[in-house]
C-alpha cells in the first residue's frame, strides 16, 4: 500500500520498527498534497520546508534511539485557526492575512509532543463561519469526491487533505457541525468532543461555549489515538476538564453490543432527508441490532427551535470574540485619520460578507431593549434541550443520527441562501448546544459520494460512540481513500 | 420661601489589587517604570486563542475586603464580558463581574472630621480586569496636538475590585472620609498600596440634589478626580452648580462630567443618550467561580485585625491618645510594631511616642515601609528599658538609637559609637568635664564668678555645655552645684 493511503497507527509502527524513515513518509505524503493540491485547494499554507526539517530531526533522535513518541513521523494538518508559533494563522480571512502568531495552540503542542509533523494549514469558512468552506476569503475547497461540490465546513480543508491521503490525521473545531459535516461530506471519520474534553487555547474561537477542537481519520483506531494525545487536561482553558480522560483505544476491541440501547429520535424523522442517508442509517441501525443492541425511539420536543437558538447564540459569542480585531494590534489595519475610522474601515475591509452578517446578528441580540427577548430565551431553550437529552440518556445509551440532510452540494449551490446554507447543520448543532459528544463516520455511497451517520453520546460518554462506531467499522470496513481516480 | 437641598453622594472605587500577577495571566503587574509593553502576553494582549484563566489570589484579596466590610462573600459568582470599542482595551471587551460580584452588601462606619459617626452601606464589590494606557507623544502629553497615540498595555489585566456605595453620603466631606477609610482599610489588610496619584486606587461619584419643593436633580457621574483634594472640591463644585440650576428653575440631566483640577470646573464629556450599550453576557470562556463555604471560612479565620478595631484597642488597651491610635492605626505593620515593643516590655504609651516619632520620622526619610524598619521591636524596647531605669537619658536613646538604624548595630556597639555610657556621669568624671566646660569658656566663666550675671542666664549656660558633653547622663543638680563650687 501507498504510505500516503495508510493509517497513522501503522505509519507510526513502521517508523518505530525502522522499516520507513521519517522523511520517506513525510515526502509521500507531501508528494501527494502536491499532485492533487490543483485539483482540490485545501491548503492555504503548505510547510514543506519546515516538514522536511523536522523529519531529518526526527530520524536523527530515532537514529540515536530515544524514545519515540505515539505519534512520531506521523503527518497532519491543521485548520488556519490553530495558532502555530512563527507560521501564518489566517483564519482563512483578510484579516489576518500576515498575521503569526507567537505561540502554539494547545492542541498543535500536544501533537508536536506526540512527535506528530505539521505539513499544513487547511482551508476554512473565514472564521469557521459556513458549512461549505466557499466563505474563505482566498478560494473555494473541491470535494474529493467530485471536485465541482464542496467538501463542507467550515473545517473543508481539513476534510479533504484527510479523505484524498495528504495526512492520514486532521484536526478542526466544530461549533455547530464544522468538524461532522465536513466528515460526512468527505467521507471519513470527524469527531467532535464533549464539551471540556480538549483545550481550545490557542484555537481562534468562533462561539466559545459551543466551539470544540476534534480530529478527521480514515480508520477508527487513528481517530483514538488522535483522541488519547489531543484529549488532556490543560490549564490554559479554564473550561478544558481536569478529570482523567479514558482509554480510548480500548473501544476497538468492543465486538457486539448486547445490552446497549440505541436511541432514534423521533423529531427527527419529521425532516426532509436525502434517501441515501436514510438508507445508510438503515443499515447501521442493522448492524448495531445484529450486534446485540436494542433500539428505542427518543424524544427531543425543543429540537426544532434548535437552529434558531444557535444563530442567536453562536452569533452573539462570535460578535464578542471578534470585536479584538480593530486594527490597533495585529492583522489588517486600515488607513484611517482618527480612532473610530480606524474601527470603520479596519473591519469594513478585513470581515466577508458572512463574517459580517453574523456580527451584525450577534451585535443586534446582546443589545440593550433585545437582550431577553433573544439571546436569555435562546439560552433558556438550550437549558431545556439539555434537559430533554438528559432524559433521553437516561433511556439509552447514544443516539444514531443522520449527519447532514443531504449528500455533498454543488458549489455555488446554497451560497446566495444563509437559511439553505445554515440547514446543512440542523442534525450536528443540538450536540454543541448540549456540550455532547458526537461523531460523523462514514455509513457507505451513493453514486459515487460518501454518506454520513452520527452517533452521539452523553456528556463525557465518548465511549459509548466509540465502542458503537467500532462494531460498524467492522462490519462496513474502512472508509475509500478519496481521489485515487482523480 | 427659599429652596433647600440635600446632597445625595454614592461612590464607586476601584482598587487595585496587590497581586504578583495580572488577574487572568502570569504576566506581572508591576508596570509603573516597567518598558512599555514589556509585562505582556497572548491572554493580555487579546490575542486571537488565548484564554483567561482567575487568579485565585485576587479573589481571594476581594474576599478580604469583603469580609472586613461586612459583605456576603458569595460563594457562586461568575463574570461577564463588557463589550466597548477603546485603543486601550485589548479584547474589544472587558471582563468584569456583573449579576454576581464576588462581595454583596456591607457597611462601612466612620467618623466624620467633627467625631461624628457616619454609616455607609456598601452596595457591592466585584472583580475587573484593568485597561491599558494610551501614550500622547505631543508636546504637553495630552490628546489634543499629538499627531498619533500610543499603547501600552503593560497595565491591562491588572485586577481592580470595584466597592460601589450606597448613595448614603451626604455631603464632600463624608466623600472624602468615606474614601480615606476606605484607603486605610485596603493599605492595612495589604490588598492594596491604595495610591490615589498613581491610580491605584480611583474614584468615580455619582451625585444628586434633592430639593425641598419635592423635585429630584439626576444623577451626575464626575470621574477624574485624582487626589482626595481634588474629590472633595469638585463635589463642592458640582453640589454649587447642581443647586443654582435648580434653584434657577433648570433641570440637571443625566450625564458624565469630567473634573478639571486646573480649572477647579466639573466639565461634560458624555450624555446618556451617548452613553454606551455595553452588550454584558457572560464570558463563556470562564466557568461559574466556584467560592467554598470552607475558603471562605478559612479565609475568614486568616482575617488581622481590622484597622478600626486597632485604633479602639491601641485607645483601650494600651491607653494611648485617639489622635496616637489613629496615626499609628494607619498601617497593620506599625500597630505590630507596637505590639512588639510592648510584648518585649516596653511602656506602651512610650513606646506608641517613639514608633509615631521616631520610627516613621525613619521611614519618612528612607522611604521604606515598616517591614523593612531595621531595627527589630524588641531592639526599641530594650532601649526604652534603660530609659526606664535612668540609664539613658532621653537625648542619648535617640544617639543610641540613630547608630542602630544607621549601622544595624547591636545596642552595645551602638552606645560606644554614639559616645554614651551607661550609667551616671558623676564624681570626678563629672568634675573632668566641669573644668574642661570653664575652660574652654573663660570668658562666661569669669562673669558668673565676678557677678556679671544678674539673670544667671550664663551659669544656665554652662549648665547646658557640660549637659551636653555628658550626653545628659548627669544629674543636674549635681552639675549647677559644681559649677557654682568651682566658680565661688
Ligand atoms: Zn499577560
Amino acid at each position: 500500500m501507498k504510505l500516503y493511503a495508510r493509517s497513522a497507527a501503522d505509519l507510526a509502527r513502521s517508523i518505530r520498527s525502522k522499516e520507513h524513515s521519517v522523511a520517506e513518509v513525510v515526502e509521500a505524503h507531501l508528494s501527494r498534497m502536491e499532485r492533487m493540491e490543483p485539483i482540490l485547494s485545501a491548503i492555504i499554507t503548505p510547510l514543506k520546508e519546515e516538514a522536511r526539517a523536522r523529519a531529518s530531526a526526527l530520524d536523527i533522535a530515532l537514529s540515536r534511539d530515544e524514545n519515540p513518541g505515539p505519534l512520531t513521523g506521523v503527518p497532519f494538518i491543521v485548520k488556519d485557526n490553530f495558532c502555530t508559533r512563527g507560521v501564518r494563522t489566517t483564519c482563512a480571512s483578510r484579516m489576518l492575512e500576515g498575521w503569526v502568531p507567537p505561540y502554539d495552540a494547545t492542541v498543535v503542542r500536544y501533537l508536536e509532543e506526540a512527535g506528530a509533523v505539521l505539513i499544513g494549514k487547511a482551508n476554512m469558512d473565514e472564521f469557521a463561519m459556513g458549512s461549505s468552506t466557499e466563505h474563505s476569503a482566498f478560494f473555494t475547497t473541491g470535494n474529493p469526491w467530485d471536485p465541482r461540490r464542496v467538501p463542507g465546513g467550515s473545517s473543508g480543508g481539513s476534510a479533504a487533505a484527510c479523505a484524498a491521503g495528504y495526512a492520514p490525521l486532521a484536526f478542526g473545531s466544530d461549533t455547530g457541525g464544522s468538524i461532522r459535516q465536513p466528515a460526512a461530506f468527505c467521507g471519513v471519520y470527524g469527531f467532535k468532543p464533549t464539551y471540556g474534553m480538549v483545550s481550545r487555547y490557542g484555537v481562534v474561537p468562533f462561539a466559545s461555549s459551543l466551539d470544540q477542537i476534534g480530529p478527521f481519520s480514515r480508520t477508527l483506531e487513528d481517530l483514538l489515538l488522535a483522541m488519547e494525545v489531543i484529549a488532556r487536561p490543560d490549564e490554559r482553558d479554564a473550561t478544558c476538564s481536569r478529570a482523567l480522560r479514558p482509554d480510548f483505544r480500548k473501544a476497538l476491541d468492543v465486538t457486539d453490543l448486547r445490552g446497549k440501547r440505541v436511541g432514534l429520535v423521533k423529531e427527527f424523522e419529521g425532516y426532509d432527508i436525502d434517501g441515501a442517508v436514510i438508507e445508510s442509517l438503515r443499515s447501521a441501525r442493522e448492524i448495531l441490532i445484529d450486534a446485540g443492541a436494542s433500539v428505542v425511539d427518543v424524544t427531543l420536543p425543543t429540537v426544532g427551535h434548535g437552529l434558531a437558538c444557535y444563530y442567536i447564540i453562536a452569533p452573539a459569542e462570535a460578535s464578542s470574540n471578534l470585536a479584538r480585531f480593530d486594527g490597533v494590534r495585529y492583522g489588517f489595519s486600515a488607513e484611517a485619520d482618527s480612532l473610530i475610522e480606524l474601527y470603520h474601515k479596519t473591519r469594513q475591509g478585513g470581515f466577508g460578507p458572512e463574517v459580517k452578517r453574523r456580527l451584525l446578528m450577534g451585535t443586534y441580540v446582546l443589545s440593550s431593549g433585545y437582550y431577553d427577548a433573544y439571546y436569555n430565551k435562546a439560552l433558556k431553550v438550550v437549558a431545556i434541550l439539555r434537559g430533554e437529552f438528559d432524559r433521553a440518556f437516561s433511556e439509552v445509551d447514544f443516539i444514531l443520527a443522520p449527519t447532514t440532510p443531504t449528500l455533498p452540494f454543488r458549489k455555488g449551490e446554497n451560497i446566495g441562501d444563509p437559511i439553505r446554507m445554515y440547514m446543512s447543520d440542523l442534525f450536528t448543532l443540538p450536540a454543541n448546544m448540549a456540550g455532547l459528544p458526537a461523531l460523523s463516520l462514514n455509513g457507505g455511497y451513493s453514486e459515487g459520494l460518501p454518506v454520513g451517520i452520527q452517533l452521539i453520546g452523553p456528556r463525557f460518554g465518548e465511549m459509548e460512540i466509540f465502542s458503537a462506531a467500532a462494531v460498524i467499522e467492522k462490519s462496513l470496513g474502512l472508509p475509500r481513500l478519496a481521489g485515487g481516480v482523480l | 420661601m427659599a429652596l433647600s437641598f440635600q446632597t445625595v453622594i454614592g461612590l464607586e472605587i476601584h482598587v487595585q489589587l496587590a497581586t504578583k500577577s495580572k488577574l487572568f495571566c502570569s504576566c506581572s503587574t508591576d508596570y509603573i517604570g516597567a518598558r512599555p509593553n514589556s509585562n505582556v502576553c497572548p491572554v493580555c494582549l487579546g490575542m486571537p486563542g488565548s484564554l483567561p484563566v482567575v487568579n485565585g489570589r485576587a479573589v481571594e484579596l476581594a474576599a478580604m475586603v469583603g469580609l472586613a466590610l461586612g459583605s456576603k462573600v458569595q460563594q457562586a459568582t461568575r463574570f461577564h464580558r463588557k463589550n466597548y470599542f477603546y485603543a486601550d482595551l485589548s479584547k474589544g471587551y472587558q471582563i468584569s463581574q456583573f449579576d454576581l460580584p464576588i462581595c454583596a452588601g456591607g457597611l462601612l462606619v466612620f467618623d466624620d472630621d467633627e467625631g461624628k459617626e457616619v454609616r455607609v452601606a456598601i452596595t457591592r464589590a466585584h472583580l475587573e480586569e484593568d485597561a491599558g494606557k494610551l501614550v500622547h507623544p505631543s508636546v504637553d502629553g495630552r490628546l489634543a496636538g499629538a499627531l498619533h497615540s500610543l499603547v501600552d498595555y503593560n497595565r491591562g489585566g491588572v485586577p481592580l475590585l470595584e466597592i460601589v456605595s450606597e448613595p448614603d453620603i451626604t455631603c464632600p466631606p463624608h466623600a472624602r472620609r468615606y474614601t480615606e477609610e476606605i484607603r486605610r482599610l485596603v493599605r492595612y489588610l495589604g490588598v492594596s498600596d491604595g495610591d490615589m496619584e498613581s491610580g491605584s486606587l480611583r474614584v468615580d461619584a455619582n451625585i444628586s440634589q434633592k430639593v425641598s419643593d419635592g423635585r429630584w436633580g439626576s444623577r451626575v457621574e464626575i470621574k477624574n478626580m485624582n487626589s482626595l483634594r481634588s474629590l472633595e472640591r469638585a463635589l463642592e463644585y458640582e453640589v454649587k452648580r447642581q443647586r443654582k440650576v435648580l434653584a434657577e428653575g433648570g433641570e440637571i440631566h443625566q450625564e458624565t462630567r469630567h473634573w478639571d483640577d486646573g480649572e477647579g470646573k466639573t466639565r461634560s464629556m458624555r450624555s446618556k443618550e451617548e452613553a454606551h450599550d455595553y452588550r454584558y453576557f457572560p464570558d463563556p470562556d470562564l466557568p461559574p467561580l466556584i467560592v467554598t463555604a470552607d475558603r471562605i471560612e478559612a479565609l475568614r479565620s486568616l482575617m488581622p485585625e481590622l484597622p478600626w478595631q486597632a485604633e479602639r484597642r491601641l485607645v483601650d488597651a494600651y491607653g494611648l491618645g485617639a489622635d496616637d491610635a489613629k496615626v499609628l492605626a494607619e498601617s497593620a505593620a506599625a500597630v505590630a510594631y507596637l505590639d512588639g515593643c510592648v510584648q518585649a516590655g516596653a511602656e506602651a504609651k512610650r513606646a506608641a511616642n517613639w514608633v509615631r516619632t521616631e520610627v516613621l520620622r525613619v521611614l519618612n526619610e528612607r522611604k521604606i515601609s515598616i517591614e523593612a524598619f531595621p531595627l527589630k521591636p524588641e531592639s526599641l524596647a530594650s532601649i526604652l528599658a534603660l530609659v526606664d531605669r535612668g540609664k539613658l537619658s532621653t537625648t542619648a536613646a535617640k544617639d543610641v538609637f540613630d547608630v542602630m538604624v544607621r549601622d544595624g548595630s547591636g545596642l552595645d556597639t551602638a552606645m560606644a559609637a554614639a559616645g554614651v555610657v551607661s550609667g551616671r556621669v558623676e564624681g570626678s568624671r563629672l568634675e573632668e568635664i566641669v573644668e574642661k566646660v570653664l575652660a574652654e569658656n573663660a570668658d562666661a566663666a569669669e562673669a558668673v564668678r565676678s557677678g556679671k550675671d544678674p539673670k544667671d542666664k550664663k551659669i544656665k549656660f554652662l549648665q547646658g555645655l557640660v549637659m551636653r558633653e555628658t550626653r545628659g547622663q548627669a544629674d543636674v543638680a549635681q552639675v549647677a552645684s559644681l559649677i557654682a563650687r568651682k566658680l565661688s
